[in-house]
């Protein structure tokens, strides 16, 4: 069993390759004489030493999703609450459902892509193919395809967040940038960066690089608002 | 914003080259700023060979965040420190 592993496991990059290592407990002693001189290493490292399902987890970014169908700033649609349930094939066609357990008009539309947390077993993600209504209670309904849930009474707080469609493997003009319209403008001075450089304009493509990295900044310090407050001296003119 | 919308405002025409520069774009953006973060789980395994301690990266990473094990005492995934010299001699003898 792995414990401590935020003190006794380490990691090194060699190149594309992550190597792992582990504190060999305790320390290690050999005789190097006759006399009884002891040589002793302690914490050394060694390979691990056990078998840990999905035990190593990387958190990294990359170019995932460039184009989405939809804007960002759009697809806010929402549902939570300890109401909502889930049905195995009880859709039209046999689809699987989820049922908000309320009749109030749901923001959701079919062809979304939304996100489930909170469930016993149905977490993950997963697209609306119709939006329905359940015959006897009037709830509202969303039809999933056959065989995506596991039946779930209602009782756990269940949160469902639409997430954006990927579009990235043809994008068209009509596709979306992945991101916020802070980052989009900044997408866009990148490309005005590059018309520059392509026409050879290098104070240009320097502006607009310098554009580009301060609507970065502008992205992250809007998330970040920090407010430093300074103590007024006892004679500060108020 | 839309493709359309950025060709519209940069005065081009050229569809695949405007694309192509947004796909960059982005991806400086999450080099820089780490905008959107993808998680990869691999199984460890216990080691019995000499490269048994190596993973590959995920092909696609930009910018790595950082690296955990799951402790099994509690079952929590515990970011783990980086070596910034790979050890000069190594305990190959993996009993405990």
């Amino acid at each position: 069993m792995s414990s401590y592993v935020d003190k006794e496991w380490f990691y090194y990059l060699r190149g594309r390759e992550l190597l792992i290592y582990k504190i060999q407990g305790g320390s290690s002693t050999q005789r190097i004489s006759q006399s009884g001189v002891f040589q002793s290493y302690d914490k050394e490292l060694m390979y691990p030493d056990e078998n840990i399902s999905e035990g190593l987890r990387i958190e990294y970014t990359r170019v995932s999703e460039p184009f989405v169908k939809e804007a960002l700033e759009t697809t806010t649609s929402y549902e939570s609450g300890i109401i909502i349930s889930f049905e195995d094939g009880t859709g039209s066609s046999s689809r699987d459902v989820i049922d908000l357990g309320s009749a109030s008009t749901t923001e959701f539309v079919a062809n979304d892509k939304i996100r489930i947390r909170g469930s016993s077993s149905n977490d993950g993600d997963y697209t609306i193919l119709a939006i329905a209504t359940d015959g006897s209670t009037g709830y509202r309904q969303l039809e999933i395809a056959a065989d995506s849930f596991t039946a779930e009474s209602v009782g756990e707080r269940v949160t469902i967040t639409q997430i954006p469609v990927d579009d990235s493997t043809s994008p068209s003009t009509t596709s979306h940038i992945n991101l916020n319209k802070m980052l989009s403008l900044a997408v866009l001075d990148y490309c005005k960066a590059m018309i520059a450089e392509r026409n050879g304009e290098m104070d240009k493509k320097e502006y607009f690089m310098k554009e580009f990295y301060s609507k970065l900044g502008d992205n992250e310090s809007n998330k970040r608002n920090i407010s430093v407050t300074f103590p007024a001296g006892p004679f500060a003119i108020k | 914003m839309t493709v359309l919308e950025v060709m519209e405002r940069l005065g081009s025409k050229e569809e695949t080259l405007i694309k192509s520069w947004i796909e960059d774009a982005v991806h400086l953006i999450q080099s820089n700023t780490k905008e959107k973060i993808e998680v990869s789980k691999r199984d460890l395994i216990k080691s019995s060979g000499s490269t048994d301690n190596v993973y590959i990266l995920p092909a696609d990473l930009v910018s790595l965040e950082n690296i955990s094990i799951k402790d099994t005492s509690d079952s929590k995934y515990k970011k783990i420190r980086r070596l910034s010299n790979q050890p000069h001699y190594l305990a190959e003898d993996i009993s405990p």
